[in-house]
């Protein structure tokens, strides 16, 4: 798509909502500039079309209401009283068109197929990183290989059970990887109550479209944790381990032990003996076949990992290891999400699946080659450089929004050690009518949907829209004023043929607009 | 079957919100009655808020320049959430026992009690304490009255919900018991009991109880102290009688052990079922003044008994 300026012609700003939608160079969801509006957005924006700044802001704040009276939020605690922050839900829904989605959904299905190929093959035979395909030390001394697991058989195989992977948009509307989530990724309870939510304050919104409803998420969740235990289990007991009500993430462990009716669990509640996983009950102990875990590698088993983790379960390791207990997800499927491994997961699919990639990574550079590296330090203003092992935005380099001083001292630690560090063009992302101060503005966004891995893989239609509220910002995360957005997957039927949808939104539109004159 | 943690913070989650709801009515009733008061007292502020703050075990709190006395000793009860003791206090500790259990209890009661809780930490809502703490206090009650009946109609009447009914009624028995036993404290032998004063004093712990009309009912507008006593302690069918109470607790105690407390096979079955039993046979006029008010701190320490007893039995923290 060519780069496009300005603001919507006049005979589009049929609500003083849209007065001053901005386009830029990113690719806008619902618009594709000029006067147009993508189809699958029509019926919405003619459903908006007598809705004034005032109704919309009255929307917001039920929202906001909804999401305090749930108690659907994180938490930042201070002393014995804590912040509460609610989750921030913009009422503007995401739409993802039925083929875009079938692209998307083929994609994480083929990429998570590579990824649980990779990770058995890396803790056995390591066939990978034999025929080259990987560079041996980058798997070997990444920091979230686990030595101690080479040669353990995982349950049916599978080592993500659960992923989130982060998608972006680029300038030419393509959905690019940005990365995986393959330890203990968070947000799916986020999109089953912003669904809930925004049917409760704005149903009309709905009434022109069919979205594939999501709420299956938790039931997908319990078949696979039920799959995975172990096979001497006749009515296998499935529980989820959480670090307790301080974890930021907790309101999502309370919802989904809730949602699958599994017992919700702290490292005090079990105890381990003779190499079985029990819980504490009020009528003695009861043995655990699979723990959906919320708690890092790290944190798992003082006598295994951390000594000082007070959150895991002495003993936990070598139950798992005996196979008498599964863990979802396993332990050491860090290397699959790792920064380092990243650029390698196109090859992987290539490698074990013989298929081409359907979602492609952004490009990246890794100045472990000579000549990426000398590419990376010429171009430091206008890359993004990371740290392959940090994560949550840490140890990052914003080339266009970065000082001399920092791209100097960037400069020097690439230089030291190539091999730390990736590096990737700016995307923009793309940008999506947001509400702002009483109307809609462009705000960027990304994608996270999620993808369980059991008898057979799943994607939940959808996944967690993140926006980042300040202009022109490109930071989605919550904690650092991200909002997030209902994501629609429209159904295949006629009724979403995009096209008919145009037409009859358009004409309804127009008589409304004639009999208003 | 449960996790012991999880019966831990239903059992306090229960018996936080009966604090909350009692101290509220006691707040309420006690700020009426002081009104009434004065057209045949001298000082009821330092009579009635001082045995107020001595049966909640509370120091009289420091006042604000701009504040009276009375406000302030409210504002301390209600809103403050420095006071670990306060309506405020005791409805946040019992939703963050809920919270750390929310997928044990059913959504409805968590969304309920979260917005109690914001409605009562608004701070506007607290600032009109200060004209009247009436609002606040109807609030409290009606939002654990709230929570109580959605909890009945949407949980699973198995053990997690004897949990939270144990907490609930102990602490309801433990709360009348004491409200009797501070009265009592002020009771002279022999006191003429008909005076315009008693007679509001005697109506206002019958109100603390939330048992004015149900009395009234009974005993046709004669607000004589024995029957009073004996109604509080012994009824066997009002919910707010501490015989009533411990009941409950005798009879969930049951279904949680798993069978019913028939001989009392545990050590706290066998203490509720004798408290249960010494009221059910009380002989209250053989017993005297001096006898009722041995009876009445013989029951309080019982009530602290069983708590103990059933923390040691289900292993709760």
């Amino acid at each position: 798509m060519a780069e496009q300026g300005g603001t919507l012609a006049t005979s589009d700003r049929s609500s003083p909502l849209w007065a001053d939608y901005e386009l830029t160079a990113a690719y806008d969801e619902m618009f594709p500039g000029g006067d147009a509006v993508r189809p699958h957005y029509a019926a919405l924006r003619d459903s908006l079309r007598f809705t004034t700044g005032d109704a919309f802001r009255q929307r917001k704040a039920m929202t906001d209401l909804s999401m305090r009276q749930d108690g659907v939020g994180f938490t930042v605690y201070r002393a014995e009283e804590g912040i509460e922050r609610v989750w921030p839900m913009d009422p503007m829904p995401r739409i993802i068109p039925a083929d875009e989605w079938q692209q998307i959904e083929a994609g994480l299905i083929q990429r998570i197929n590579a990824l649980n190929l990779f990770l058995w093959d890396i803790y056995h035979d390591q066939f990978i990183l034999r025929d080259r395909v990987v560079p041996p030390q980058l798997v070997l001394q990444g920091t979230s290989f686990r030595r101690e697991f080479v040669g353990v058989d995982v349950p049916r195989r599978i080592y993500v059970h659960i992923c989130g992977t982060d998608l972006i948009r680029a300038a030419d509307g393509e959905y690019l990887v940005l990365e995986d989530n393959a330890r203990t990724p968070s947000g799916v309870s986020y999109v089953l109550q912003n669904r809930q939510v925004l049917k409760r304050v704005f149903p009309s919104l709905f009434n022109r479209y069919d979205v594939l409803p999501n709420d299956e998420y938790p039931t997908t969740l319990l078949e696979v944790l039920r799959y995975v235990a172990p096979e001497s289990a006749a009515d296998p007991t499935a529980v989820l381990l959480s670090p307790g009500m301080y974890n930021s993430a907790y309101f999502e462990h309370s919802f989904l032990a809730q949602r699958m009716g599994i017992e919700l669990v702290e490292g005090r509640d079990l105890q381990v003996d003779n190499n079985r996983v029990f819980m504490r009950t009020t009528r003695g102990l009861r043995q655990v076949d699979t723990i959906y875990r919320r708690i890092d590698d790290d944190f798992l088993d003082p006598l295994t990992f951390r000594p000082d983790s007070a959150l895991g379960v002495p003993g936990l390791v070598n139950a798992y290891r005996a196979g008498n207990v599964a863990l979802a997800n396993s332990i050491g499927t860090g290397i699959a999400d790792d920064k380092g491994i990243y650029p390698f997961v196109p090859e992987m699919i290539r490698y074990y699946l013989k298929q081409d990639p359907l979602l492609n990574n952004v490009e990246t550079f890794r100045p472990a080659i000579p000549a990426e590296l000398d590419h990376v330090l010429a171009n430091l203003e206008s890359l993004v450089v990371k740290r392959v092992n940090e994560s949550g935005g840490y140890g990052m380099l914003v080339g266009p929004s970065s000082t001399r001083a920092q791209r100097e001292a960037f400069r020097e630690q690439i230089k030291a050690n190539p091999r730390d560090f990736i590096a990737q063009p700016t995307i923009q992302l793309s940008t999506h009518p947001t509400f702002i101060d009483g109307r809609l503005e462009g705000r960027h966004i990304d994608l996270r949907p999620f993808v369980l891995c059991g008898e057979r893989v799943v994607v939940t239609p959808g996944g967690l829209t993140r926006v980042a509220l300040p202009r022109g910002s490109l930071v989605v995360n919550s904690s650092q004023g991200g909002g997030s957005k209902d994501t629609w997957v429209l159904a295949g039927g006629e009724k979403n043929q995009p096209g008919a949808e145009a037409m009859l939104g358009q004409s309804a539109a127009d008589q409304l607009a004639g009999g208003g004159r | 079957m449960m996790l012991s943690r999880v019966a831990d913070a239903l059992f306090w989650m229960g018996r936080y919100l009966e604090r909350a709801d009692h101290l509220a009515r006691a707040v309420g009733v006690t700020s009426s009655l002081e009104l009434d008061l004065h057209g045949v007292l001298a000082d009821p502020v330092e009579l009635e808020w001082t045995a107020l703050l001595a049966q909640y075990q509370q120091p009289p709190p420091i006042h604000r320049e701009d504040e009276d006395a009375v406000t302030a000793v409210q504002r301390w009860l209600l809103t403050d959430i420095t006071n670990t003791g306060s309506v405020i206090a005791c409805v946040n500790r019992a939703r963050n026992n809920a919270r750390s259990i929310r997928g044990s209890i059913s959504p409805p009661m968590w969304r309920e009690l979260n917005k109690l809780h914001w409605r009562l930490s608004d701070v506007a809502f607290q600032e009109r304490v200060g004209e009247s703490p009436h609002d606040f206090c109807e609030e409290t009650q009606m939002g654990v009255l709230l929570f109580h009946g959605i909890c009945d109609a949407t949980l699973i009447q198995d053990e997690g919900w004897h949990f939270i009914q144990m907490g609930r009624y102990l602490e309801r028995a433990d709360k009348v018991l004491r409200t009797l036993d501070a009265k009592l404290g002020l009771f002279v032998a022999g006191e003429v009991t008909d005076l315009p004063v008693s007679v509001l004093q005697w109506a206002a712990v019958l109100k603390r109880c939330a048992a004015y009309e149900a009395y009234q009912r009974l005993s046709i507008g004669r607000v004589e102290p024995e029957r009073i006593i004996e109604f509080l302690l012994t009824h066997p069918e009002f919910p707010h009688s501490v015989r009533f109470g411990l009941n409950r607790v005798f009879h969930s105690l049951g279904v949680v052990s798993g069978e019913p407390v028939v001989r009392g096979d545990t050590e706290p079955g066998r203490t509720v079922g004798r408290l249960v039993s010494d009221l059910t046979y009380l002989d209250r006029p053989s017993l005297g003044a001096a006898g009722l008010r041995e009876f009445l701190s013989l029951s309080l320490q019982r009530c602290g008994l069983i708590g103990r007893l059933l923390q040691q039995q289900y292993s709760l923290q």
